[in-house]
């Protein structure tokens, strides 16, 4: 299969801002050489603006670059002096100011210096397409459409492509193509009307909710309880959100809605409570100025409170019969006892969501093609666990239609405007045949853009067509072994089915009787399952036997889990991780030995056993022994303990590596491993790359025989640090024994330097210095502190 | 006990500027800079044959890489000196090159030599870990008490005697301060001028087309002290040693590259040459203290060479006691009481760097081109190192 193609050697972004350098940070770090633009500097080197823009990347949480050394990967340049250079790219994306004069003269001093066949983008987030593409030269207008971001522009999944009046409709599906899969971005095609789809209804939610807040009474930090996680939002929730995108913004935002969406029957109530206008006049703007909403005191957050003008005490107090509504579990009998309560809490969450529901009712049809892109907009871009048609569908289309028709009859509605007839005539927009649109009143199936055939599971929403299991191979009570025949018979996929994929005994025997059977039967194996790839060895389990006192059974268990990673290591037929989400402690261990990783780009992994008063034993120290003397036997030195020296502090403060770049860093991933940026690709590539291994007559590497360690020498120098941290008071004493037991399992144990040990050894020095940390009543109250609070015990 | 049979005398003492580590001489060898001084040192003596020169004795504090291969040996040659002239590298960490001085001194009073070079050289830019090349330690230091403190960085050190010694944070910073203060005026009043032979540093970059970009730039002047540093800028540095510590990079020493030489000749020979001496090299002591508190050295050094030298702190005009750290800095003083307004009148290694087994060298320049300046009549280097011991010489304007 072939996706349209769209060749990028060279990106250039125009506007250093906040979005621009983003932008660009995001393309550096998906290996895109990338030209930065902006103004040049009154004073000094005329790029002063734009490196200072740059050098600001390495600052941004959460980090715009995956290593700080992508910033290397973008230039600066200047309108007045490099313009010339723009004839090197291929997509010249435009960030600059939201104001229609200032990108009307960009375009007429850029538009010459544009290649015929570039790509030309505006990342605008809400000006007319159709308006921007008339100042530009005829030939540029078939290469010009929109591609609008969301910040932060790495982490958002969302990208609203828009087409211009003229746009190449095989470039739109090139571009479709090119930024799903070298950028990883989850692309909606939008329609070129004001704010196009996720902003439009985005914010207007946030007005929405704002308004009934003020009607119901609540405070902001009561909506913020009732508006985030509880009900599949993000954390940040409502006003907490207006804070981090800074209240003037947000202003600004409500301003251009007021100007260019004069016809909207919501008009109305596009504005911000006079008590936020009040904050944006005396300079409390938010997360930029240190104060908006909320205020941060030292550690306590207050929160404005608009009756007093003062900032108190956040309590953030949910109505208990409320909560008991949230609970369940039924949507439609959610919803409809939240219709039925008269608890302020209550009819404020009902009327947020009546008026979303009325809102996009009303505004399907002009905004977005089809239902399904409005909610996949709003989860994308907004971090909606679920859209707002698929969450409407669930509770029950015809009675929540019904009581929105009733609520409009009674006058309780934002807007008087009836809900259009097709929303009466149907029991739902998403379908297994595709989802609703209400421009074409028909069904819209998903996009056959060939892109989309490297989503063998892409993400659905409520309604849609369940895909395609796969057939079942082999299965236990921890793995399930299967294969998809259409795709490719011959390789199996090995998914671990414990929560949140801890590694149990029922998942270690799983994966040996597995490899077992895909040596007998497959050509080879895939590691995949939805997100997180491993959380790690079962902890509740490890637990349990400790206080039992069962530790003849732990180390049994630890020798089974070494056993399995052995398996893996030296199957007779390619083992490949397909990575995405966390990969901790056994997770990571597995993963290192696969034959080979497939990553997300954001899959955080990392060997963190320290947080619990334990190191890595199923394999994980053995193999940072194995690479540390594999890389120095290639230097001059051959000293394993130079290699070893990087790895050695992340490990002992389980530092996780952020990334699938960093992990290569961290010798988390190898040289051949594969970093997919659309996390629903990677079970694609890593079939791929399973059947590339097989066809190139794979086989086990040799068993690790002579391994040269760094032995007493290098657990002494690596224990220096930790006397040093521990004398300084910044570690405990039982920080220093779990990182001295970490030193010597790196080390190989504490044989003389420069010995050579085997695989065997090194394991068993890892086990047996795992047992003995689990025997302090240290590490085992830290276990049972993470199984209690989910975090860390420092003792 | 004292075998001494003629005095040493100080006739030229010449440095480089201090670079900031990675700094001005970022692209330049330690083995280049020993050269340059060593050159220098012997060109300000024009009437004397170099091959009159007994040995030349170089300290260095992490003599490996760059600077290894007896580096005294290598900068010589270098440095274009007859290859009858023979070298050797002493190390004694942080007063390696005050013991250099010591040491060539010595050979004269003892009438084995009669023209000696003492010289110091370290770059921490090549060297840039503390702990030398290729860090190691022997396991049996951790196995009792009164060894793993061989494993104890000099900044954690530095906090055990700010807390034993009770010294602040403020007091701490303020030293710093001042030290910057000092050290700013002395460069811009030109007082460093008679000690330091500027470096010629060339620069090879890649140019045009596989050719080489080459400049060549003039560094005259210490690098490292700063105009702008307040008690306040430094009150926002975060310790780094220990928790709730009181030791910042704004109250350490710089980590620094440098180099400097002395050349000593006895009695007979100034005679001889008719030369006119900058100073007598008086005498000098090392004595140890616990690892621990490394930075307490001089207080047991100090006394040492007095009493062995029979002279009082009081005849001291100028004392230069090395800001290892602030915080051991002002303990020696306070321990001893010294007396503040005649240390360091010219900014210590908080402003000016310090480059390890150079500064006990660099240092010495400075004192004997300052007696000669300021008329003083005695003066005394001295220092604390690493792994607990301090060092002190004194010498003499005559």
């Amino acid at each position: 299969m072939s996706s349209p193609r769209l060749t990028v050697r060279r990106a250039a972004v125009l506007g250093a801002g906040v979005m621009g350098a983003q932008i660009a940070a995001h393309l550096a770090n998906a290996d895109v050489p990338v030209i930065l633009f902006d103004l040049p500097a009154a004073e000094g080197r005329a790029d002063a603006l734009v490196r200072k823009s740059i050098a600001g990347l390495s600052k941004l949480q959460p980090a715009p670059l995956v290593t700080r050394g992508r910033a290397a990967a973008i230039e600066a340049a200047t309108y007045a002096n490099d313009l010339a250079r723009l004839a090197e790219c291929d997509l010249v994306i435009e960030a600059v100011a939201e104001r229609a004069d200032i990108k009307h003269a960009l375009y007429a001093q850029v538009a010459p210096h544009l290649r015929d066949d570039a790509v030309f983008a505006s990342n605008t987030s809400g000006l007319p397409l159709a308006s921007l593409a008339e100042v530009l030269p005829e030939r540029l207008r078939a290469r010009f459409c929109g591609v609008h971001f969301f910040n932060p522009p790495r982490y958002m999944a969302l990208l609203e492509l828009i087409s211009a009046p003229h746009t190449d409709a095989a470039l739109l599906d090139a571009l479709e193509s090119w930024f799903t899969t070298r950028l990883g971005k989850s692309v909606v095609r939008a329609k070129d009307t004001p704010n196009f789809v996720a902003n439009r209804v985005g914010v207007f939610a946030l007005l929405l909710t704002l308004h009934h807040a003020q009607a119901q009474g609540l405070t902001p930090d009561e909506v913020d309880a009732l508006t985030g996680p509880l009900i599949g939002r993000p954390k940040s929730a409502t006003y907490r959100t207006a804070d981090v995108i800074g209240l003037d913004t947000l202003a600004h935002v409500v301003r251009t809605m007021q100007d260019t969406l004069s016809d909207d029957p919501w008009h109305a109530h596009f504005h911000l409570p006079a008590w936020m206008l009040g904050l944006i006049e005396r300079g409390a703007l938010g997360q930029k100025s240190g104060v908006g909403v909320y205020r941060r005191e030292g550690k306590a957050i207050r929160v404005y409170d608009a009756a007093s003008g003062e900032y108190r005490e956040g309590t953030g107090q949910l109505d208990p019969a409320v909560a008991a509504i949230l609970k369940e579990r039924d949507p439609a009998l959610r919803f409809a006892a939240l219709r039925a309560s008269a608890q302020p809490q209550a009819r404020f969450l009902w009327a947020m969501y009546r008026d979303v529901f009325h809102y996009c009712a009303v505004h399907l049809a002009q905004i977005a093609d089809n239902a399904r892109d409005v909610d996949f907009a709003l989860r994308w871009g907004f971090g909606w666990a679920q859209g707002p048609f698929e969450t409407w569908q669930a509770a029950g289309w015809r009675t929540i239609a019904q009581a929105i028709e009733a609520d409009i009859a009674a006058g309780q509605t934002l807007a008087a405007t009836p809900l259009p007839a097709w929303v009466l005539q149907r029991d739902g927009v998403h379908t297994p045949q595709g989802s609703y649109s209400a421009a074409s009143d028909s069904l819209r199936p998903r996009s056959t853009l060939p892109v989309y055939e490297r989503q063998i599971y892409p993400e659905t929403v409520f309604g849609e067509a369940e895909p395609r299991q796969g057939e079942t191979l082999w299965e236990n009570a921890g793995v399930r072994l299967w294969h998809r025949p259409d795709l490719d018979a011959g390789i199996g996929i090995l998914s671990f089915t414990s929560k949140a994929h801890a590694i149990n005994d029922a998942v270690l025997d799983g994966v040996q009787a597995a490899l077992d059977y895909a040596e007998r039967a497959l050509d080879g194996v895939v590691i995949w399952h939805e997100a997180p790839f491993a959380v790690g060895a079962d902890l509740r389990q490890l637990a349990a036997d400790c206080e039992a006192g069962a530790f003849a059974k732990i180390e049994a268990m630890v020798a089974n889990f070494q056993r399995t990673a052995l398996r893996l290591k030296y199957a007779q037929v390619p083992v490949v991780a397909a990575l995405q989400g966390m990969a901790l402690g056994g997770g990571c261990e597995f993963a290192l030995q696969s034959s080979e990783r497939v990553f997300a780009l954001e899959s955080p992994i990392g060997l963190v056993e320290a947080g619990v008063g334990l190191i890595p034993a199923g394999g994980g120290c053995k193999e940072m022994a194995l690479q540390a003397a594999a890389l120095a036997a290639r230097t001059a030195n051959r000293d394993p303990l130079a290699c070893l020296q990087p790895l050695f502090m992340p490990i002992a403060t389980a530092r996780l590596a952020a990334n699938a770049i960093e992990a290569r860093d961290r010798g988390f991933a190898q040289a051949g491993d594969s970093v997919v940026f659309h996390p629903r690709e990677v079970l694609y590539v890593a079939l791929q790359r399973a059947r590339a291994l097989s066809a190139s007559g794979y086989h086990p590497p040799l068993p690790a025989r002579a391994v040269a360690v760094a032995g007493r020498d290098g657990i002494a120098t690596l224990q220096m640090t930790l006397v040093n941290m521990r004398e300084g008071g910044q570690i405990s004493a039982h920080d220093y024994r779990v990182g001295s037991a970490l030193a010597e399992a790196l080390c190989g144990g504490a044989v003389d330097s420069g010995m050579t040990v085997d695989e065997d050894w090194l394991l068993a020095v890892e086990r047996r210095l795992f047992i003995e940390l689990l025997q302090t009543p240290e590490t085992q109250a830290r276990i049972r502190h993470m199984l209690d609070t989910g975090k860390p015990l420092r003792n | 006990m004292s075998r001494q049979i003629q005095d040493a005398y100080i006739v030229a003492a010449t440095r480089t500027p201090v670079g900031k580590r990675k700094g001005a001489f970022i692209h330049t060898r330690p083995d280049d800079l020993l050269a340059h001084v060593l050159g220098r040192v012997v060109a300000q003596v024009p009437q004397l044959d170099p091959a009159r020169i007994g040995d030349v004795v170089v300290g260095c504090a992490m003599p490996e890489a760059e600077q290894g291969m007896n580096v005294a040996r290598i900068g010589t040659l270098l440095a274009g000196l007859p290859p009858s002239v023979p070298a050797l590298t002493v190390n004694r960490f942080c007063a390696s090159g005050l013991q250099a001085v010591a040491d060539a001194a010595a050979r004269i009073r003892l009438g084995e030599a009669d023209v000696m070079i003492a010289a110091g050289v370290e770059s921490m830019t090549v060297m840039s870990n503390m702990m030398g090349n290729k860090v190691t330690l022997n396991p049996a230091a951790l196995e009792q008490p009164e060894t793993i403190a061989i494993a104890y960085g000099m900044g954690l050190t530095a906090e055990k005697v700010a807390e034993r010694w009770q010294v602040s944070r403020a007091d701490q910073d303020a030293m710093a301060v001042e030290s910057h203060r000092r050290a700013v005026a002395a460069i811009q009043g030109g007082l460093f001028r008679a000690e330091i032979s500027p470096v010629s540093v060339r620069t090879h970059r890649p140019g045009a087309d596989g050719t080489l970009r080459i400049s060549e730039q003039l560094v005259e002047h210490d690098e490292g002290a700063r105009a702008d540093v307040t008690a306040a800028s430094l009150a926002k540095l975060k310790p780094v040693f220990a928790a709730g510590g009181s030791v910042t990079a704004g109250n350490a020493s710089q980590m620094s590259d440098g180099a400097a030489a002395v050349l000593l000749v006895s009695e007979r020979v100034l005679r001889e040459e008719n030369l006119t001496p900058l100073a007598r090299f008086v005498g000098y002591a090392v004595a140890g203290v616990a690892p621990e508190v490394m930075g307490i050295g001089p207080v047991v050094a100090i006394p040492k060479v007095l009493a062995h030298c029979g002279l009082t702190q009081e005849q001291l005009d100028w004392i230069e006691l090395n800001e290892a750290f602030a915080a051991q800095a002002l303990a020696v003083q306070r321990e001893l009481g010294l007396d503040p307004t005649r240390i360091n009148p010219l900014g210590g290694a908080i402003a000016l760097g310090h480059p390890l087994g150079a500064t006990g060298a660099i240092r010495t320049a400075t004192l004997v081109h300052g007696l000669q300046r300021t008329q003083g009549r005695y003066g005394m280097v001295s220092m604390c190192i690493g792994t607990g011991m301090g060092a002190a010489g004194v010498f003499e304007r005559v």
